[in-house]
This record gives structure tokens, sequence and C-alpha cells, in this order.
């Protein structure tokens, strides 16, 4: 291989050489950055919530008619509801609850070991009929689910009185870090409420507060005049089209009260909003910045090749063959490229202190800076591939010319 | 002499359409995408309140219950009604209003299908203290507040929708059981930072309906973002109205504001808040150490990390990318300047000096780079409004990422950079070339 002629031809061109060298440089800097950032982010984004999102349907019905002010006129309209709704074609399962998957909302309550004065846990809380755990799509893996009974007198239960709770692997390990708490009590922080764990579910993920993933469930029918009355709806199929039919049948049901439906992918997607926004932004900057980098170096070749027409054809003269042109210049860019890239993984690392130190992220993994590399070779030989065709091209006669 | 060189730039650009096309698509590519993440991170770095934001402090007690838990040894984020109720006396502060955000029926007075609308409760206070802008009437009374009247302050797109936009002060809308008179319509308002309310996300809209707290109990209202309660209700206390029980138990749901415009004010405030915390200590309440907190607004927002860290980076990566572009653009440059050298040979050897060579040069480079830079925030624009649909639109269209003057001037400045990152050398090196050598080759 010609590597000495080669490096010497570099030394008389030095400007274009510092050009490519900074550019793909600083092109490495920013496109491994990116996609650490990319990929911590991505890592946020993926977490499962443990149910089946892509088949739920959050469904909230707050009245406005004066008579639904009664208590027993709002019991009875969730029994009518949830027959109704059940009822519609492509409907898998209702329930009616206070959980609100990707919501950002809900309630947190603190929980502890009765007769302790450990620090209590944090937890969400939400209440729920026998239905929810078919619906959400999660399954009890230790222990039971609410029954009818418990469910239908969850609501009008005196304080005192002990109640049954399904709660999340997190909380349980939380609480009885041993295992075996089903059956075992739990109160909240002042003790003046007592609960059971009669069931526990094993993957709960829900961002909300100060906790995602601790969840105490209890049985109650939770409907009021001001905060309505809340469902949720596992369809078959897609379940963005059963929303008017379903929204016509709450009506049909009752029309003094707003019903607002929304797939839970539309909450979880605006709940991700600025994540995947940030990602997207990312993206493209990378791509642009990397098409405009491969511009710039298929700018310089030809700039090169056409400079160096006359040595070309005096090599072609000289018996040299296209492909040895070829070669010298693929050759050249790749040597050029690689000092771009030892510079770059040297700036990827700077930027990426920088970023850890003034703003926020994830330190740069060495696969990261790998991938960001490996590429970078690619697109330089990619791009110096056209320019070194054309210079193949170059009749031997040219060297002839003009002398 | 600038205007022949101006000239000149212009043979050049349509003697190489090509060459000078992607010259401009490089350095509107680069001042787009860094004008777009710079005015991103601006919008939501920027002052909230101008020229307030100095004076707006955050009011914070520890109120909590249950001396033993370590979660409660910091404040809590709102405050309790009857806690409020005593700050709000204290005119120490120039305004002070405490508010939380609910949500009520409108009944529309033709009879048709009614409106669930956002509430927001504050007092006369507010609208000053946020500079919320008014296109008819104004805020009401401190008089109204006492009383309390049943006024309202409502959003420009509620009376868009029930008023036709026309000025509906004066006029009567009913909210729940109640017939509010309106006193004034608000001009469309998009708060950079909702920093009056601290739940939800901070760049939500604002609520549509305003009405004076002491409303809270007649109109049975109740809070719909955050309320807080560690007391466990006493026998007999859950069966009252929730309003009622709102203002007589520990139940924290108001978000405290106080205006302070100097450093006394806030000393003396501060002096204010720990006497009253003493004195409740006498009755059994505050059980925690003296802990009270004044937060400016700007402090606020770095604490509730409105700003997304990531924004910043995307700010830098951005003006990074244009660095690059502009590298790019030298061997464009260089390419196009060199193609002529030998019309440089012939000007030089006619008597220009190098001086006037390079001014050429760069004025053209120049000329390329604010032609691009026009066109980069046409690019930003379209870009801003991409984050704009993610965001989503505030009322009545007010577009909540906007290009201002700083950012337009930011990016007149980043182009002329650009310019210059691109065309210095190129133009440093046609001039150095002496004449000879290409007036030999003719």
């Amino acid at each position: 291989m010609e590597f000495g002629p080669i490096f010497r031809s570099l030394l008389r061109s030095r400007a274009r050489v510092i050009l490519i060298v900074a550019e793909v440089a600083l092109t490495l800097a920013i496109v491994a950055n990116c996609l650490s950032l990319i990929l911590d982010t991505r890592a946020q984004l993926a977490k499962p919530s443990g149910f089946d999102d892509e088949h739920l349907i959050a469904i909230q019905a707050t009245p406005f008619d004066d008579r639904l002010r009664d208590p027993k006129i709002l019991d009875q309209l969730v029994e009518q509801d949830r027959r109704t709704l059940r009822a519609v074609a492509g409907v898998r399962a209702v329930s009616h609850t206070s959980l609100r998957p990707w919501e950002r909302s809900g309630s947190i309550t603190a929980v502890r070991l009765p007769g302790t004065r450990n620090e209590p846990a944090r937890t969400q809380s939400a209440e729920a009929d026998p239905g929810l755990f078919d619906t959400l799509g999660l399954p009890i893996v230790q222990g039971r689910g609410f029954t009818q009974a418990e469910y239908d007198q969850g609501g009008d239960a005196p304080l005192s009185e002990v109640q049954p709770v399904v709660v999340s692997r997190a909380l349980a390990d939380h609480l009885y870090p041993g295992g075996g708490a089903v059956g075992k009590p739990i109160a909240d922080a002042d003790e003046s409420q007592r609960f059971t764990i009669v069931g526990i579910v094993d993957h709960f993920y829900n961002p909300f507060g100060e906790t995602s993933e601790k969840i105490m469930l209890l049985p109650a029918r939770s409907a009021s005049f001001d905060y309505g009355s809340r469902y949720l709806v596992r369809t078959q199929g897609n379940p963005a089209p059963l929303m008017p039919q379903l929204e016509k049948a709450l009506l049909g049901v009752e029309k003094g009260r707003f019903i607002k439906l929304r797939t839970t992918v539309e909450n979880r997607d605006e709940y991700h909003g600025r994540d995947r926004l940030l990602v997207g932004s990312l993206n493209a900057v990378m791509a642009l910045l990397v098409l405009v980098t491969a511009l710039g170096i298929v700018g310089l070749t030809s700039f090169s090749v056409a400079e160096r027409q006359r040595q070309i054809g005096t090599r072609r003269a000289l018996g040299a063959d296209r492909l040895a042109i070829v070669r010298h210049f693929l050759l050249e860019n790749w040597m050029v490229t690689s000092f771009g890239v030892v510079l770059g993984v040297l700036l990827a690392y700077g930027l990426n202190f920088g970023i850890v130190t003034w703003v926020a992220g994830a330190r740069l993994s060495a696969a990261t800076v790998a991938a960001g590399a490996l590429a970078l070779w690619t697109i330089g030989l990619g791009a110096a591939l056209g320019p070194a065709l054309r210079g193949a091209r170059v009749q031997p006669a040219i060297a002839t010319r003009n002398v | 002499m600038l205007t022949y060189n101006l000239r000149l730039a212009w043979k050049s650009v349509r003697r190489y359409p090509v060459l000078s096309a992607l010259i401009l698509l490089g350095i509107a590519l680069g001042v787009g995408v860094s004008t777009t993440f710079i005015t991103a991170y601006h919008v939501l770095a920027r002052d909230p309140v101008p020229g307030k934001s100095e004076s707006l402090y955050y009011v914070r007690m520890n109120s909590w219950g249950a001396a033993d838990d370590p979660f409660l040894q910091t404040p809590p984020p709102i405050v309790t009604w009857r806690d409020a109720q005593e700050l709000l006396k204290s005119r120490i502060p120039v305004h002070s209003t405490a508010t939380f955000a609910s949500r009520g029926t409108v009944f529309p007075a033709d009879g048709a299908r009614p409106l669930r609308q956002s509430l927001r409760l504050a007092t006369a206070d507010f609208f000053p203290m946020f500079a919320v802008p008014f296109r008819y009437g104004g805020p009401w009374s401190r008089e109204a507040d006492a009383k309390p009247e049943t006024v309202a302050v409502i959003d420009s797109a509620l009376n868009d929708r029930l008023f036709g936009g026309a000025d509906s002060v004066g006029r009567t809308i009913r909210v729940e059981k109640a017939e509010l008179r309106i006193v004034g319509v608000l001009a469309p308002w998009r708060p950079r930072v909702r920093a009056f309310g601290l739940f939800g996300s901070p760049l939500q809209a604002p609520e549509s309906i305003f009405l004076p707290l002491a409303l809270t109990g007649p109109m049975a209202l109740q809070p719909n973002e955050g309320q807080m309660n560690w007391r466990t209700p006493a026998p007999g206390e859950d069966k009252l109205p929730y309003a009622s029980r709102l203002m007589v138990n520990e139940i924290l749901f108001l978000g405290f504001w106080a205006e302070l415009p100097n450093p006394e004010s806030v000393k003396a405030y501060k002096s204010f808040l720990d006497a009253y915390v003493t004195e409740q200590k006498k009755h059994g309440r505050f059980p925690h150490p003296l802990n009270n907190r004044l937060t400016s607004i700007l402090d606020l927002m770095a604490e509730l990390k409105v700003v997304p860290p990531q924004t910043k980076a995307l700010a830098a990566i951005s003006l990074l990318f244009l660095v690059v572009a502009a590298l790019n653009l030298i061997g464009l440059f260089l390419g196009k300047f060199l193609a002529r050298a030998s019309t440089v040979g012939v000007r030089r050897a006619l008597g220009a000096s190098r001086w006037t060579i390079f001014v050429q040069h760069l004025v053209e480079c120049e000329l390329m780079g604010l032609a691009g830079g026009a066109l980069g925030v046409l690019l930003s624009l379209a870009g801003l409004a991409v984050l704009n649909r993610v965001y989503g639109d505030g009322p009545a269209g007010v577009a909540f990422f906007q290009l201002d003057v700083p950012m337009v001037l930011a990016a007149v400045i980043l182009s002329l950079l650009a310019g210059a990152i691109a065309g210095l050398y190129p133009a440093w090196r046609i001039c150095a070339i002496p004449p000879a050598r290409h007036l030999k080759s003719q």
C-alpha cells in the first residue's frame, strides 16, 4: 500500500485535511452524545405499565343534573353503566375504578405495619371493583381478588372495620421483606384504618407522585357528584373506533352528565410527551448533521480530485489502473477520517463530561462511542467513493495536454 | 463600495447557482436548527412574570401533623384554608393571594347543553400579581372578596363561545347554582409558566373562569388538583359537606403567594410568618420545628424543574450543529472562490489591494450567511410549529413557543457568525494568491 506517498500528499493540502478532521471529530462528538441521550430517554419510555395499555379506554362520567346528587341514584347508575358498557360488541371487560393509568393523577397514602413506628411507606391507592384485574390484564399472582360482597359494602364500611386490599409486589416486599404478605395486616400512618392483604399483583408501573410501583387497591364504589364515576374498558381490538359507540351508550343511560373518553395509549403518549419530543428532536438533529457532514466530505473530496486531474492522468499514463486510483483516494480519505475519529472520541468524552456536569444525563458508554465511530468511518468512506470513482475516469491523455 | 461588493456577490451567486444553493441550504439548516432549540430553551427559562419575578414569593409552612414521620419534615407545598385566611390579613406584602383550581359546570342562558369548565379561585390581588391581561373590564375589588360578591372573570375563549366575543362585562354567567356577574374578560393569555398552580404540568394553559376565593363555601366547590390530608376526620366530620370540611379541617389545598418588593419587606414577612406559627403552636398545631419558606418564583421554577435539563443540552448541541454546518461550508466557499481565481488575478494586477479582495469575498460570505439565516428563521418557524403541536396551543390560538425579537436578533447574529466561520479562511486564501500565477495560465 502506498501509505507513504499518500501521507506526504496530505501534508501538501493541510487546509483540506484539517477541515475534514474537524468536521468528522465534531460530528462524532455530537452524534455519540445524541445517541447517549436517546438511549437514556428510550429506557424511560420503554418501561411497561404491566397493563394491556393498547386495548384500554379511560372514561370519566361527571354529572351536572341535580337529580344525580343522590348517592343512591349514582350507585345504581354505576351498575347500569357497567352492564351497558359490557354489552357493547367488542368490549372484553369493564371496571369501575378510581385508578387512572398514565394520567398523573390519583391518591397517595402512607401505610406501615400496625403497631410499629417505622417510616411509613408512601403508596398509590385506588378504589376498584372485582373486575379491575381482568380489565387491566393484571393477574393476581398470590392470594385472591375482591368478592362482590366486599365491593358492595366497601364504600359504606365504617373506618373501624378491617378492609381487604390487593397490593403490588413492590409494596408487599417493602412491608414484608421476608415474603408471605398475603393474609398479613397493614395500617395507615395514624392507625385509624386497618387493612388485610388478600392478594398480590406482580408488575405494576404507573408513575405518579413519589411512587410508581407501589399500589394498594381497595374494594369500593367511588362515585360522587363532584368527581363523577370513572371506568376502564378493555376492548378486544383497536379501542379508538369503539369510543363514539361507548359515549352514545352511556348518554343513553343518563344524559345529565359529561362523558370524557380517552384511550390509555393517548394518555401514555401525553405522559411521555416531553421525552418523545426530545428523542424526535435528537434524531432529527443527528440525521441532518450526518447529511451535512457527508455533503461536506463529498464537496472537499471532489474539490481535491478536480485539483489533481493532471496527477491522476500522469499516474494512469505510467501504468496505474483505475482500481489503484480509487484505492488511492479511498485510502487517503480513510486516513483523514481516522484522524477525525480519534480526535472525535476524545471530543465526545469531553462534551459528555460538560453535559453531565452542567446539565444532566448519563455517562457515555464505550459501545455508544464505538457505534458512532463505526458509523462515521462508513459515512466517510461512502462520501469519498463518488468523487474517487470520478477521479478514476480521468483519461491518461490528460497528462500529456497543456504541459 | 458596499453596493459594488454586493453587486459582485450577486453576480457570483448567479454564476454558480448550484453551489450557492448548497451553501444557502447549509446555513439555513444550521441557523434553523439552532434557532428552534435556543428559542425552546429561551421560552421555558424566561422570566415567567416580567418585572415581577424578583418580588413574587411562594409561601410554605410546615403544618403537617404526625411529628414522627421523616417524610413530613419538609413543609407541604400548599396551605390550609384557615392559615390562608390569617396570612391574607397581613398588609406587609403589596399584594397577596391564596388560590386553587377547581372545575364547574356552566349552564348557557339559551338552554344549550352545559359545559364543563376549569375554574380558578383566588383573591382580587391575583390579577395584578401575575400581570393578567384584560380585554374588557378588570379584576373584582377587594370588597368583592370580603363580602363575597358573586362575580367572575372569564377568559377570551369562553367569552367567544358564550357571547360571540362581545364585551360581556355586566352580563351574567351561571356556574353550578350561582349566577355570577362578569366583571372582566381576559385578553388571550398564555403564561409561559403556570407558576400560580403548582400541580399538573407547569406548561398547561390557565383556567377559563376566575372567581373570588370566598365563594368556595357558598358554591360548594372542591379542589380539582392537589390536596393533602394527614388527619383522619373526627367521627361525624365526614358527614359534613366537603366544602365545609375544607374550612374546618387540616386539608391542604391552597397555593399562597405574596408580593414583597424589597429585602426589608421579605424580612418583615418572614418574622410575621414565624410569629404566626409560634402562636399556632400554643394551640397544639404545627408540631414540627419552625420551618417556614419564602421561595421566589425563579427558585421555585428551578425546584420544580420547569425547564427540563435536556432542553439545555439540546440547545447546546444545536449550536454545535451550526458550527459543523459552517465548517462544511468552508470547503464549498473555497471551491467557489478558487474557481474564479483568475478573475481575482486580473483585478489584483489592475491595482486592487489584498484588503479590497478580502472585503469583497467576506461581503459575499456574509450576504450568503444573512440570506441563509432568513431561510433558517423560516425553517425554525416550522420547527416551532412542530413543538407547539406537541405542547398544545393556548387559548385563542396563542402559540406556546414563539419567536420574539431577542430570538430573531440571535438568529441574525448566528447567521453572520456562520458566514464568518465559513468565509474567513476562503476569503483569506483567495486574496493571498499572487496575481502572476493566474495571469500566466490564461
